[in-house]
C-alpha cells in the first residue's frame, strides 16, 4: 500500500482543474491502513460449501465452446476427477465478457479455466500476485492472495536487472510453486497460429500479430489501400476503453488507436522493446528522463505533451483524480504504472520519472497507453458531477465506452456492435514522418467480427479478409492448412490456460486444498487430447527463458505431478492425499465441507 | 458474407415457395385470390400488423434479453445435460456426411420455408381464419420464447459437450453463424423456436388436410426433421425440443381462443375510436 500513498503525495496537484485536496489526502492515508490489512483475508471464511448432505460443492466457472471451445474441455476434465475425489461440482458458463466480469470486477467465482493474458515480462507476475492488489478489480490480483514475504520477492525481480534478475525470478517462482502454493495452475501455453493472404499485402512475418506493430509497416502490393482483418472476439465493437478490463483482450485494436512510449517488439529483430513516443530515453538509476518526439498530436488535433504523459500515470493510480475518498486505481496497467513513483516535467516535450524498479520493470512501465489529460478530466468531471459512486475498477470511467481520442497511427472512424470496426488512417502519426518506424501504410484498417475461428479462416480464404487478427482454436487448424492460398504463421506465444482459484473462500483458501486440486489436472494429456498436440505442457506461467532447470517441464509436471498415469487419475491416492489434508469423507464417498 | 447467405436463402427460399405454390395451391384457388385479396388482406391486416410489432420488438428485445437474463436468469445447461445424460450424442452417433448436408440444409432453408409457405397457402383461402390463427400462433411463440429467453439461459450442447457433441452445422458451414446469430444469442436455446414454428405449422397443416392434404405430408415430414436437426446439429437439448412442443401447443391453444374472440371487425364496431380511424383509414385510401 505504500505505493498508493506515495502516489498521492508525490503529485503535484494538476493545475486549474482542481487538484488533490488536503481531505482526500488524508482520505488516501486511511484507505492505506485500511487495505494493508486485507493480508487477514482469506482468514474470513467462505459462503460456499456445502450442500444438504453436507458434501464439498464448486462451482468452475468458464466460457462456452462458442468463445473458447479448448477452455471447456479442461474445466469439463477437471470437474471429472474432482468428482471422482467425491466433491460435487456444477458449471457457471458466462459469456467471454461476463466471464471477465465475475473473475476480474466482481470476484464472484470459486475457480474458473481460462486464458491468461501473461506477459512479455515476468514482471507481470508483480500485477497477477502482489498483496497490494488483493481488493481491487482487475487482472491485478483476481484470486485474492496474499502472504506474508512473498511480496518481497516480487520487489526483488522489480528492482533488479540482469542475472541478478534471472536468479530473483527463478526464486520467486521456486517458492511460488513449493512454499506458496498457487492461487492458480498453469496448464499450458497454447501455439499461437493465424492465418494471412500473401496476396495484397507482404511483411506478415516481420513483426508479432498480437501486437500493434504487426499491422503496420506491411507493404502493400498492387495498390492495395485497405486492410481488413477477420476476429473472433466482439467486444473491441462494443467498448474500446483502454481501461475496461472485461472487454480487453490482447488489447491490439486499443493498441492501434493510442501510443505509448515504447512498444513491445518481440519477434522483431530489436529488442524486448523499441522506442515508440519517445524519442530518447536517457537512463539514470532510479529515474529515466524521457524525450517525446515532436508534434505529436492526438486524434482530436490537440497536442501531445509531457502533460499528459504526467496525467497518463496519476490517472492509472488514482482515476478519480483525488475526489474520491480513497484513491481509485485503473483496472489495466496499474500494476506496471506502479513502478513509476513520480513525474517531474521539465518542458513540453521532456520529463523525468523517478520508478522503485530495474531497468526492465521499469520499460515495462513505459507501455501504457498515453492517454489525452482533457478528454479524461471531463470525463472524471461528467461522472462525478453526476454524483455516481466511484467504485474502484467498476465505475462508468474505466468500464463505460469512452470517446476513443488517443494518439495512435490509426483512429476510430466507425463501428457496428458486434460486426465490424473500422479505423483510418491517422495522417499525423509521428511514424509517418520517421522512415525508420514501421507506420500505417493502408487508409483504412477493417476489422470484421466472426463468430469463430472456422469463420474467421473462411473469411481470409474467401478474400474478405487479408488475415486473422485472433489466433485461432486449435480444432480450426486442420482446416487451415488445408486451403492452399493462405499461409499459416506462428508467433511466440505468451499466454496461457489456468486454473484461477479464490483464495479468498475456503476451500481454495487451503494451501493444501488447491495443491491436491492441482495434481488432479494431467496436462500432458489435456495437451494432447484437447490441444491435439498443439501447445506447451507448463509447471509455471512463464516461458522457457525464465524457466529455471529445477521446474523445467520433463515429461511430467516437476512441481504438481498428476496423481495417476496416462490420464487415469488414482482415486484411491487421490483421496487419501485430502485425508491427510485433514479433510474427511462420509460413508458415501462424499468429501466433506466441514474441515 | 451475411449478404451472400441471405441472398442465397431468399433465393432458394423463393423458389421452394414457388414451385410448392403451384403444386400445392393450384391455378382455381389463385385466380379467386387475385379477385379477393383486397378484402383478405384487410382481415388479415390486424394480425399481420401486431406480428410486425411484436418481430420488431423482439428484434430489439434481444439486444437487452442477455443483460437482463445474467441479472435475473437461472442457469441451467448443466441441469439439462444432467437430466437427459446422452440423448444428442445418441442421435449423433448416427452421422454420416449425406445426412449432416440434409439437416443443415433442413435447419436453415427447410425451416424458413415451413414458416413462409403455409402464409402465402392460407392466403390463398377465401376463409381467412387459418391464416389469422397461424399469424397468431406465430406472434404468441415468438413472444412467450422471447419470456422464457430471459428467465432461462441454457447453452446447447456444442457449447457444453464439444469435445462429444459436434458443432456440425457451424463446423462444416461456418458462413451460416452469420446468420444464425443475427437472430439468436447461443444463450437462447430454451425452448427451440425452431421446434415450436415448426410444430406449429405441422399442427395446422394437419388441421387442413381437407385442403391441403399434401401439404400436411410435407409439412408433418419437415417439422420432423427441423427438430431432429436442432439435436443433431448439437443446437439444443433434448429438452428444449420437447418443450418447443408444448410452447407449440400453447401458441395454437390461444391462438384459436384469441381469434374466435376478438375479430377486427368486431374490434371496429364496439369501440368508437377504432371504428372512426378504421373509417379515416378507408377515406384516405379512397
Amino acid at each position: 500500500m505504500r505505493t498508493t500513498l506515495a502516489y498521492v503525495m508525490n503529485w503535484e496537484p494538476p493545475d486549474s482543474n482542481g487538484g488533490v485536496s488536503r481531505r482526500s489526502l488524508l482520505a488516501a492515508t486511511a484507505a492505506g491502513v485500511t487495505v494493508s490489512t486485507s493480508g487477514c483475508m482469506d482468514l474470513v471464511q467462505g459462503t460456499i460449501g456445502q450442500d444438504n448432505s453436507g458434501q464439498l460443492s464448486l462451482s468452475i466457472t468458464t466460457v462456452p465452446a462458442d468463445g473458447d471451445r479448448e477452455g471447456v474441455q479442461l474445466a469439463r476434465a477437471l470437474a471429472e476427477n474432482l468428482e471422482a475425489v467425491g466433491i460435487d461440482v456444477s458449471f457457471d458458463m458466462r459469456s467471454p465478457l461476463e466471464f471477465h466480469r465475475a473473475i476480474l470486477l466482481d470476484h464472484d467465482f470459486d475457480l474458473y479455466v481460462g486464458r491468461h493474458p501473461g506477459g512479455i515480462d515476468p514482471d507481470f507476475l508483480y500485477d497477477a500476485l502482489h498483496s497490494a492488489y488483493a481488493t481491487e478489480s482487475g487482472w491485478q490480483n483476481p484470486f485474492g492472495f496474499a502472504r506474508i514475504g512473498f511480496d518481497e520477492l516480487l520487489e526483488r525481480q522489480r528492482s533488479t536487472d540482469g542475472d541478478e534478475r534471472r536468479e530473483a525470478v527463478a526464486e520467486l517462482l521456486r517458492q511460488l510453486t513449493r512454499e506458496y502454493p498457487y492461487p492458480f495452475v498453469p496448464i499450458c501455453f497454447p501455439d499461437e497460429f493465424r492465418t494471412v493472404r500473401p496476396d495484397r499485402f507482404e511483411g506478415w512475418d516481420a513483426r508479432h500479430l498480437g501486437t500493434r506493430l504487426g499491422y503496420l509497416g506491411l507493404e502493400p502490393r498492387d495498390d492495395a489501400t485497405e486492410l481488413t482483418v477477420a476476429g473472433t472476439d466482439s467486444r473491441p465493437s462494443r467498448n474500446l476503453n483502454p481501461l475496461a478490463a472485461a472487454y480487453r483482450g490482447r488489447g491490439t485494436i486499443v493498441d492501434l488507436l493510442y501510443d505509448s512510449l515504447v512498444t513491445p517488439a518481440y519477434g522483431d529483430d530489436g529488442g524486448e522493446y523499441r522506442l515508440w513516443l519517445a524519442e530518447d530515453l536517457d537512463w539514470d538509476d532510479a529515474s529515466v528522463t524521457v524525450t517525446l518526439r515532436e508534434d505529436c498530436r492526438f486524434h482530436n488535433g490537440d497536442a501531445l505533451t509531457a502533460k499528459d504523459v504526467a496525467f497518463t500515470y496519476q490517472f492509472l493510480a488514482d482515476t478519480a483524480l483525488g475526489r474520491a475518498d480513497v484513491p481509485s486505481p485503473s483496472p489495466r496497467y496499474r500494476g506496471r504504472a506502479a513502478a513509476v513513483t513520480n513525474v517531474e516535467r521539465h518542458d513540453e516535450r521532456t520529463l523525468t520519472l523517478t520508478t522503485k524498479a530495474g531497468r526492465a520493470a521499469s520499460e515495462r512501465a513505459l507501455t501504457v497507453p498515453i492517454l489525452p489529460r482533457d478528454v479524461w478530466w471531463s470525463q472524471v468531471e461528467d461522472a462525478t458531477d453526476q454524483n455516481q459512486s466511484i467504485s474502484q475498477g467498476t465505475w462508468d470511467v474505466v468500464t463505460g465506452d469512452v470517446p476513443a481520442i488517443g494518439s495512435g497511427p490509426f483512429e476510430l472512424e466507425d463501428r457496428s456492435e458486434g460486426e465490424t470496426v473500422t479505423l483510418t488512417r491517422f495522417e499525423d502519426h509521428f511514424t509517418l514522418r520517421e522512415d525508420d518506424l514501421p507506420g500505417p501504410t493502408v487508409d483504412r484498417l477493417r476489422l470484421t467480427i466472426d463468430p469463430g475461428s472456422l469463420a474467421a479462416i473462411e473469411t481470409v480464404q474467401s478474400g474478405s479478409a487479408d488475415a486473422t487478427m485472433s489466433s485461432l482454436e486449435t480444432h480450426a487448424l486442420d482446416q487451415a492448412r488445408e486451403y492452399e492460398n493462405v499461409e499459416l504463421l506462428e508467433s511466440p506465444s505468451r499466454s496461457f490456460y489456468h486454473v484461477g482459484f479464490n483464495v479468498r473462500h475456503a476451500p481454495f483458501s487451503n494451501p493444501h486444498f488447491r495443491r491436491i486440486v492441482a495434481r488432479l489436472l494431467d496436462k500432458a494429456r489435456l495437451v494432447e487430447d484437447v490441444f491435439d498436440g498443439n501447445a506447451t505442457p507448463t509447471a509455471v506461467p512463464v516461458t522457457d527463458e525464465w524457466v529455471p532447470d529445477d521446474l523445467a517441464w520433463n515429461g511430467e509436471d516437476p512441481v504438481a505431478p498428476f496423481l495417476g498415469s496416462d490420464g487415469e487419475l488414482d482415486v484411491e491416492a487421490a483421496r487419501t492425499k485430502f485425508e491427510s489434508a485433514g479433510y474427511q469423507y462420509d460413508s458415501g464417498g462424499n468429501l466433506l465441507a466441514r474441515y | 458474407m451475411l449478404v451472400r447467405v441471405l441472398l442465397q436463402l431468399t433465393v432458394v427460399v423463393a423458389v421452394m415457395t414457388a414451385v410448392s405454390t403451384a403444386a400445392v395451391v393450384g391455378r382455381d384457388r389463385l385466380s379467386k385470390t387475385r379477385r379477393e385479396y383486397r378484402d383478405r388482406l384487410k382481415s388479415a391486416a390486424p394480425i399481420t400488423g401486431i406480428l410486425a410489432i411484436s418481430l420488431l420488438f423482439n428484434s430489439v428485445a434481444r439486444e437487452i434479453v442477455p443483460d437482463l437474463s445474467w441479472m435475473i436468469g437461472w442457469e441451467v445447461t448443466e441441469a439439462f445435460y444432467n437430466i437427459e445424460g446422452g440423448f444428442v450424442l445418441w442421435v449423433q452417433s448416427y452421422a454420416t456426411p449425406v445426412a449432416t448436408t440434409y439437416f443443415s440444409f433442413v435447419y436453415i432453408y427447410g425451416y424458413v420455408f415451413l414458416l413462409v409457405f403455409p402464409v402465402v397457402a392460407y392466403f390463398a383461402l377465401s376463409d381467412t381464419r387459418p391464416l389469422r390463427e397461424l399469424l397468431t400462433a406465430y406472434t404468441l411463440n415468438y413472444t412467450l420464447g422471447l419470456l422464457c429467453y430471459v428467465l432461462v439461459i441454457a447453452y446447447g450442447p456444442r457449447n457444453m459437450i464439444p469435445e462429444l457433441a459436434e458443432a456440425l452445422l457451424y463446423d462444416t458451414y461456418p458462413q451460416y453463424q452469420h446468420l444464425t446469430r443475427q437472430v439468436n444469442r447461443n444463450t437462447n436455446v430454451f425452448p427451440s423456436l425452431h421446434t415450436s414454428l415448426s410444430a406449429t405449422v405441422a399442427m395446422f397443416a394437419y388441421r387442413t388436410r381437407d385442403v391441403y392434404p399434401k401439404w400436411m405430408l410435407a409439412a408433418i415430414f419437415l417439422a420432423v426433421s427441423v427438430a431432429v436437426s436442432t439435436m443433431y446439429l448439437a443446437i439444443h437439448w433434448t429438452i428444449d425440443v420437447l418443450a418447443g412442443l408444448v410452447l407449440a401447443y400453447v401458441s395454437i391453444t390461444l391462438a384459436e381462443r384469441f381469434v374466435g374472440r376478438w375479430s377486427a371487425s368486431d374490434l371496429i364496431e364496439e369501440w368508437p375510436l377504432v371504428k372512426r380511424f378504421a373509417e379515416r383509414w378507408e377515406s384516405l385510401r379512397r
